[in-house]
Formats: structure tokens, C-alpha cells, sequence
């Protein structure tokens, strides 16, 4: 294969419109007639509806509809429930409208419609909703409990599932070990915050019975699907356009959230375009959210520090309803062994209703917490054993020539977890350098002299992307000369049209800039799954490379009739096929699409059928494992409890790089996302389960101001799983940030003897960890 | 929220005990209290104005007087709804005699939810 472009940095071919205001996301839909929803949402987290009286509501000025669950019919269901699992006992989903009882604060219980917004919004304020508070089933703990306040009135518990894994021996291993470590961890809630929220618009034409639907989500084939079934429409004939997404993160990808029931529903009772856009205070109490984790983990480890077991027995918060099964405990449990070779494990959990948020992947999607609590248990065995913290990891690590390698669980996609490929010490070995880990306790000594709190950390994990089930392409070739790719994986900023149409463009012979990428239409390509588990470059990508390849069989076939050689010796390069060694004889890509759809005469029989196109599947057997490495320094303000981070280096291995530039955005991104998971983002609930952080002056972003500037290197181990050889790199940038920071923290603390088994922290957090180290005696 | 303070008094126990029974005189001395109606004795439909930062909103509820047990204590109820979110709170009201003058006591529990929670817990307790 030519690679020209597959490995350059080419600039994005979706910037130049999304730099000049030229793109489209759900709110620039503006259509004739449109008007305006309005979400009423519980202030309650757990209360019993006695009475919703709503008259008053729907005779305010401008008020087209108010809809209660009463007006719903059949649509007033549960929701779907979308990964369902063995151990999944009570699988509950919420209610696009909630019929009876609210289970948290910013639970959909009415939905108005108006002819603006304001008018809307103005008119929740005037439904009556009787509401009998129940007791709240507030933290994790407390919720798993017995006798807690249950969630769901027909289940005797919270308890929603309960799922363990083993690998080994684990009993006799710790009976056995020179040493055994144990620690509870507690990860906390976040929220994604793309910088596009939520939001649907649709119109319904009664005349065609068509349904036109646009929504900031990952999985617009999966919402077409779904909502033809609901609606008792033909799949044709509902269309869903995810557009431009100001980022998507892995909430975007939920089905269904009840406005994306509601704004269709309503536009087609109303005759009218419908537009729901969801403001800030809205995403922060009703878009799924995730990480609260309570991990109770051990480690047994022989007189060397090598690992002979681990066991981690824990809760996590599924929050009041889990239509996306059991991914993200999973995923936590699964992703915990990371780069270590560790002969017997046990890993065991209970997923918990609670009457808080929903709960489904985050960018990371469990991954996060499951090297939060390996990295600290490693930190642990140094520390205990007095043995440099990179010479236990360097102890423990997966070697080159194990590959493939069988960790011995289930992964999330119910196949083997196995590891295809991977060179973990050469990783390691280079973020050690990049960080000058040789000279840091050296360069720390002279820091503290001066009076300076600073610290280093490492942290290492392997990242599972690249599941199947599959994800296809179209790819044509315009008699313009163009191509064009249309693929069911929508883009959320991860620079899609530009990847595949590097992949495409090598093949095909033109340029990147030739190439148009249509993703995320379901009128253009109505195959797939959608944009989740950093599974786009290897399973669409692959796809790409493959339809590609059955275009340019077919240019060469139909240019070897006019340029009169042998298919085989024809090549495309700069947008022609020429006769290879003869550039002279050429013909150019559109040409030959035009010739390849004749007006007359018979069709040649290879040609299988009219112009330059061509549809291809891939499927992958299993993920692709990509690994990384991050290091950091940093030093403590103790007065202020402000982090201040000095350098970070990331080493990274995805396989080949489709686009280097793209690729370190996408680590950019995510360790922006991480360090806020690490140091900022923590949303706060009060002992009644109110949400306490629902603007951005108490959930804190992290800024430009508190990056710092990234040391990036990358090395490529191809996947044998596909033919690209890539791996996914979406959730590379966040998933040890958490583990890396509060490790450098507690380095830099060391003097003061603090030990953090917490995340995310926060300076005030830090601030009071500091003072209570310095009252201990 | 927890509230808790005191406050004397220039009265005897009697006039403060009265005054404190008096709808027009807790109305006056309520903060944001609109209008206190009676609905039946000690029990008062109640129309609040509270804003907490830039979140602004009239409730509407009861207000019950219990355990009473004059001149000394008595227990307040209190419950409201409005568009930006709900109050529910109770306080014990306890009157001390201290010569010709009365030290006034109350501790109360509120909790407040939904919108003005959200926003305005800061400037009530702060995000943890």
C-alpha cells in the first residue's frame, strides 16, 4: 500500500469550517415554524408524585403542549435496557416522563413545548407538582447497606448486580506471600462537560410520514433504530444527523435519554419542528456522570515486591437506573491488572442504586479506577518494601515476547481479555528518560533544602479499544474526481474526516483534501454502532482501508479497458491511473468513474455493477490493546493546597498512527480531562442527594492555565488484530492522570507523611490533608 | 443547614412568649415572609421570598406551631415550594427568663432543594 498520508501530520480537513463559524451543530438548526422545549425536572432525589396539575401551565401565553407522563401512551415505558448481563439481576431503566416517583434530583417529570423558549421555561415554573419526599438513599455506602432507603419500591435491596472474577489461586497465594498490602480506595463522581451540551431537533412531515431528527449524540444509527421501533415507523423512514458534536465523551452515547424521545414525540403531535437544547445547570444534574467507586484492594507481593495476587472486592454507584448494564464495573475490574503480570486475582463487585444520576461510561469508563487502584497498591509495596517505585513496576511488567498475552478474565466485548501486542518496558523506559527519573531524587533533595514541596510520579496502564461488533463504509468516486466516504461512526471532534480520508486517500491515489467524510448520517450510512471505546480509527478505519481497496480494484479494472494493459499494472497515484513505468499513459480517477457508469451499451461482467463504489464491513475478533505510560512532576503549595504541575510526559503506543497531530490532541484532551478528574472536577451532593455543583463556579474546569505543557513520544507496536495494524487512543490521555497526580502529590508530601487513597482531590482537600499530617504528633 | 443562636430580649418571658405567637409579628420580623394566613390554629399558609445569589423565588407553604408549652418553647415547621426548588426546615424555640429581660435560644435544621440548592448552597455552606 501507498502510505503517503497515513502517519503525516496533515491538518484537519473539519477545521477550516469549524474555524470560520461555518459548522452545524443541533442549536444552528433553525427550521420554519420551529418551537421550543422545556424540561421540568425533579427538585427532589427521591419523593413519591402525588399529583401533577399542569392546567395552569398549559393556558400561559405561547404554550403549545405540556406534556406528563399521562400523555406518553406506550411511550411512557421503561427505556430500553441496552447491555443487559447475567449478573445483572435488576436491570431498571427510568421512564421518558417519571410516571409515579422520582428517583433524583433532575428527573424529567414534565416537558413543555412553546413557541420560545423563555415561554417555556416560564411555564414549568407553573405546573404543580405534589410531591411526597421519601428517605434518600445518598452515598454508596450507605445505599448498599441493609435497611437503607430502596431506590426501586418491587426490589428488597439496592443491590443491582453482583459479579466476581477469578483468576488462579488468589487464597493461597496471599496465604503464601512474604508480604500482603491492603487499602480502600474511593473514587468520586465527575461530569464530561463537552463544550457542546445535549440537544435534539425534529420535524415531522405528515405528508411523506417522514421523521427528521438532529442530536448531539455518539449513536445516531442505534436512536433511529430505536425510535422507528417506538414509534411504529419504518427505519427508512426516520433519519437521525448527529452533526459537528462539541464533544461527546461517552454520555453522548446513552439510549435513550427521554428527550430524545420527547422532542420527536412532540413534533409529531404538534405538526411543528420541536428544539430542546440543554443548558449547563441541566448537564450537570441529568446527563449521566461517573467514577464513584469504593474499592477495598489487596496485594500480596513476594520479599522482591513481585506480585503474587491481587483482590479487590467493591461497590460502585450505578446512580437510580443502569440502562447501560455493567460496562464500567467491568471495565474497572478488567482493566486493573494493566501491564502486570499477576498470577492469581480476584476481583469482585456490586453495583448499587442510589438516588443520584445515572451512571455510564466517561472517557475512561472504568478504566480510571481500575489504575487508580493497582498504581497505589504498587505505590504501596514501594514504599513498604523500600524499594524504588519504577524498579517494582519494571519487577512486574508483561514482557515483549509474551504476546498474545491471556489475562484470564472476560473483557467488556464478552471476549477473552487478551492483549495482542504491546512492548511495555521499552514505555516505560522512555517516559523515565523523558522525565529525568535518574536524577529526581537528587534534584528533590535540593528543591526541599530550598523549602519547595515538589514531587514525581509514574503511572503506567493498558487501554482496551477497538471492539467490534463491527463498523462499515461507502466509498464513491464522483466524476468530479472526488471521494467521497460515508461511514455510520460519528465525529465529536476526534478528526474523523481527516483520519479516514488519509486512509482512503493512500489507496486511492489523491489527496486527503480530495477526500469528503460524511459521518453520523443515517441517511447516508445506515450500518453501525456508533462512537464509543475509543473504536473508531480500528474498526471504521479498517473498514475504510478495506471498501477503499475494492474502489481501487475496480479503477484499475475499468482503466485497463481504456488505457488497454493488464488491471495489474495499473496504478493510482495524484489522482490518475496510469500504466506502471509509462506515467504518460493516464487517466484520471473521474474520468474513469463516469466511464465506469455508461448511459449505454452492455456493462462489462467483472465490473459487478455501475461506478466507482464500493460498501466493506470489518469486524474484529476482539479489542486492541494500546498502553502508555504518563510522569509528572509537580510541587505543593501547603499554604494554598495549589497544584502547580511542572512537567508531564506522556509515552504512548497505539499501534501505527494514523496522524500524529491528531493524535496528541486527542492526549492533549484527555490529560486536560484527567488532571480535572485528578484536581478539580468533583461533583458535591449533600446528605439528601442535592447536587451541590451545578455550575461552573463550583464544578472547576480545569483552564489553559492550569495545563501544563506536554511531553509526547510516541511507539508503534501494530496490532496483528487488523490490518491497519492501529489500536484506539481515545481514552489514553486520561486514564492514569488520577493515579499519576496523587502519587506525585504524596511524593512531594512525603515529608509530611500523607497518604491519599482518594480521588479526585482538591487544593481544599489537599489544604486539609496538610493541616491534619501537621497536627499529628 | 444548621441554625443556631440567641438573642436577649428587653422583655419579660410573657410579652416575648406572645409576641413570638403573633402572626403579624413573626411576619414582621421573618425575613422574606409575605404573608402568614391562619388556617386553623398554629397552622399558617405561608408565602416566602428568599433569594440566595442570583437565585430569586417565591415559595409556598405551611407554617405549624407544635409542642408548645408556654411560656417557653415551641417547635416551628416549616415547609414551601416555588419554581426554583423546595425548603423544608424545623426550629425549637426556647425562652429563658434572665431578670426583667429574656434570652431567646433556637436551633433549627433546613434543607433546601433543587435549584437553589444547587446555586446558592455556596453562599449558604459551601461546596465540599
Amino acid at each position: 500500500m501507498n502510505t503517503r498520508y497515513f502517519g503525516a501530520r496533515v491538518t484537519r480537513n473539519e477545521d477550516p469550517a469549524l474555524l470560520t463559524g461555518r459548522g452545524l451543530f443541533v442549536d444552528d438548526v433553525r427550521l420554519p415554524g420551529m418551537v421550543h422545549g422545556a424540561v421540568l425536572r425533579s427538585p427532589h432525589a427521591h419523593a413519591r408524585i402525588r399529583r401533577v396539575d399542569a392546567r395552569r401551565a398549559r393556558t400561559a401565553p405561547g404554550v403549545l403542549a405540556v406534556l406528563t407522563h399521562a400523555d406518553l401512551g406506550a411511550l411512557g415505558d421503561p427505556l430500553p435496557k441496552l447491555i443487559p448481563h447475567p449478573a445483572l439481576t435488576h436491570q431498571k431503566t427510568q421512564c421518558a416522563l417519571a410516571p409515579d416517583k422520582v428517583r433524583y434530583v433532575g428527573e424529567p417529570v414534565a416537558f413543555v413545548v412553546a413557541e420560545s423558549r423563555y415561554a417555556a421555561e416560564d411555564a414549568c415554573d407553573l405546573i404543580e407538582v405534589d410531591y411526597e419526599p421519601l428517605p434518600v438513599a445518598a452515598t454508596l455506602e450507605a445505599a448498599a447497606a441493609d435497611g437503607a432507603p430502596r431506590v426501586h419500591d418491587d426490589m428488597d435491596t439496592n443491590i443491582c448486580a453482583h459479579y466476581t472474577q477469578r483468576v488462579g489461586d488468589v487464597d493461597a497465594a496471599f496465604a503464601n506471600a512474604a508480604h500482603r498490602f491492603r487499602e480502600r480506595f474511593v473514587v468520586d463522581r465527575g461530569a464530561s462537560c463537552p463544550m457542546e451540551t445535549r440537544g435534539v431537533v425534529a420535524s415531522w412531515d405528515a405528508r411523506t410520514r417522514r421523521l427528521d431528527i438532529w442530536d448531539s449524540t455518539q449513536a445516531p444509527i442505534p436512536i433511529r433504530n430505536g425510535l422507528a421501533e417506538l414509534l411504529g415507523l419504518a427505519e427508512q423512514d426516520v433519519r437521525v444527523v448527529a452533526p459537528d458534536v462539541g464533544g461527546g465523551f461517552g454520555p453522548k452515547i446513552m439510549m435513550f435519554y427521554p428527550e430524545e424521545i420527547l422532542v420527536p414525540f412532540a413534533a409529531m403531535r404538534l405538526g411543528r419542528a420541536v428544539k430542546w437544547i440543554e443548558d449547563r445547570r441541566e448537564h450537570l444534574v441529568a446527563t449521566n456522570q461517573e467514577r464513584e467507586q469504593i474499592h477495598d484492594a489487596e496485594i500480596a507481593v513476594d520479599s522482591d515486591g513481585r506480585i503474587l495476587g491481587v483482590r479487590t472486592i467493591f461497590l460502585h454507584d450505578a446512580g437510580a437506573y443502569i440502562p447501560y448494564g455493567l460496562i464500567v464495573p467491568i471495565v474497572a475490574s478488567t482493566t486493573l491488572p494493566g501491564p502486570y503480570r499477576i498470577p492469581n486475582y480476584h476481583c469482585e463487585f456490586r453495583a448499587v442504586f442510589t438516588n443520584k444520576t445515572m451512571v455510564s461510561p466517561y472517557r475512561g469508563a472504568g478504566r480510571p479506577h481500575g489504575v487508580f487502584v493497582m498504581e497505589r497498591l504498587l505505590d504501596r509495596v514501594a514504599r513498604e518494601l523500600q524499594v524504588d517505585r519504577a524498579k517494582v513496576r519494571r519487577r512486574n511488567f508483561i514482557q515483549p515476547d509474551e504476546f498474545p498475552y491471556d489475562v484470564g478474565l472476560i473483557y467488556q466485548d464478552n471476549a477473552p481479555l487478551r492483549y495482542d501486542s504491546g512492548n511495555y518496558p521499552a514505555c516505560f523506559d522512555r517516559a523515565l528518560e523523558l522525565i529525568e527519573y535518574a536524577g529526581w531524587a537528587a534534584r528533590q533533595a535540593t528543591a526541599r533544602a530550598a523549602g519547595r514541596l515538589v514531587g514525581c510520579g509514574v503511572a503506567c496502564y493498558v487501554e482496551g479499544t477497538g471492539i467490534g461488533p463491527y463498523e462499515g463504509a461507502r466509498i464513491t468516486v464522483e466524476p468530479s474526481g472526488r471521494v467521497f466516504v460515508a461511514t455510520g461512526v460519528g465525529t465529536q471532534g476526534q478528526g474523523h474526516l481527516t483520519t479516514f480520508a488519509q486512509v482512503a486517500a493512500d489507496v486511492l491515489g489523491v489527496s486527503p483534501r480530495d477526500v469528503t467524510v460524511r459521518t453520523g448520517d443515517t441517511g447516508l450510512f445506515g450500518w453501525g454502532t456508533g462512537t464509543f471505546a475509543s473504536r473508531a480509527a480500528t474498526v471504521a478505519g479498517n473498514a475504510v482501508a478495506l471498501a477503499a481497496q475494492a474502489v481501487a480494484e475496480k479503477a484499475r479494472i475499468v482503466a485497463a479497458s481504456i488505457l488497454e494493459a493488464p488491471p495489474e499494472e495499473i496504478e493510482l497515484s495524484n489522482g490518475n491511473a496510469f500504466v506502471r513505468g509509462v506515467p504518460g499513459r493516464s487517466v484520471a480517477l473521474g474520468t474513469l468513474a463516469r466511464a465506469a457508469n455508461p448511459l449505454r451499451f452492455a456493462m462489462p461482467k467483472e465490473w459487478e455493477g455501475p461506478g466507482l463504489e464500493a460498501v466493506r464491513y470489518f469486524a474484529p475478533p476482539q479489542g486492541a490493546f494500546s498502553n502508555g505510560v504518563h510522569a509528572c512532576v509537580v510541587e505543593v503549595d501547603a499554604e494554598t493546597g495549589g497544584l502547580t504541575i511542572e512537567r508531564y510526559v506522556v509515552v504512548h503506543d497505539c499501534g501505527r498512527v494514523i496522524n500524529p497531530l491528531i493524535l496528541e490532541g486527542q492526549i492533549h484532551g484527555g490529560v486536560a480531562q484527567g488532571l480535572g478528574g485528578a484536581f478539580w472536577e468533583k461533583l458535591a451532593y449533600d446528605d439528601q442527594a442535592q447536587p451541590l455543583s451545578t455550575t461552573f463556579m463550583d464544578y472547576l474546569l480545569p483552564t489553559a492555565a492550569e495545563m501544563p505543557p506536554l511531553v509526547i513520544a510516541h511507539l508503534e507496536t501494530p496490532s496483528p488484530l487488523n490490518p491497519l495494524g492501529v489500536k484506539g487512543a481515545g481514552e489514553a490521555g486520561v486514564i492514569p492522570v488520577a493515579a499519576l497526580v496523587v502519587q506525585a502529590v504524596e511524593d512531594a508530601l512525603a515529608p509530611l507523611g500523607i497518604h491519599i487513597t482518594e480521588a479526585p482531590l482538591s487544593p481544599n482537600r489537599l489544604r486539609q490533608l496538610i493541616v491534619e499530617a501537621r497536627r499529628r504528633p | 443547614m444548621k441554625l443556631e443562636g440567641t438573642n436577649t430580649l428587653a422583655a419579660p418571658i410573657e410579652t416575648v412568649w406572645k409576641t413570638i405567637n403573633d402572626p403579624d409579628a413573626l411576619r414582621r420580623c421573618t425575613p422574606g415572609l409575605k404573608e402568614l394566613k391562619e388556617i386553623e390554629p398554629d397552622r399558617y399558609e405561608a408565602t416566602l421570598t428568599v433569594g440566595i445569589a442570583a437565585v430569586k423565588g417565591t415559595y409556598k407553604g405551611t407554617l405549624t406551631i407544635t409542642d408548645k408549652r408556654a411560656p417557653s418553647h415551641y417547635k416551628l415547621v416549616l415547609e414551601g415550594s416555588g419554581g426554583t426548588g423546595f425548603m423544608k426546615g424545623e426550629g425549637l424555640v426556647d425562652l429563658e427568663p434572665q431578670g426583667e429581660a429574656t434570652l431567646l435560644k433556637w436551633t433549627g435544621d433546613m434543607q433546601i432543594g433543587g435549584l437553589i440548592a444547587g446555586v446558592g448552597q455556596r453562599m449558604l455552606g459551601g461546596v465540599g
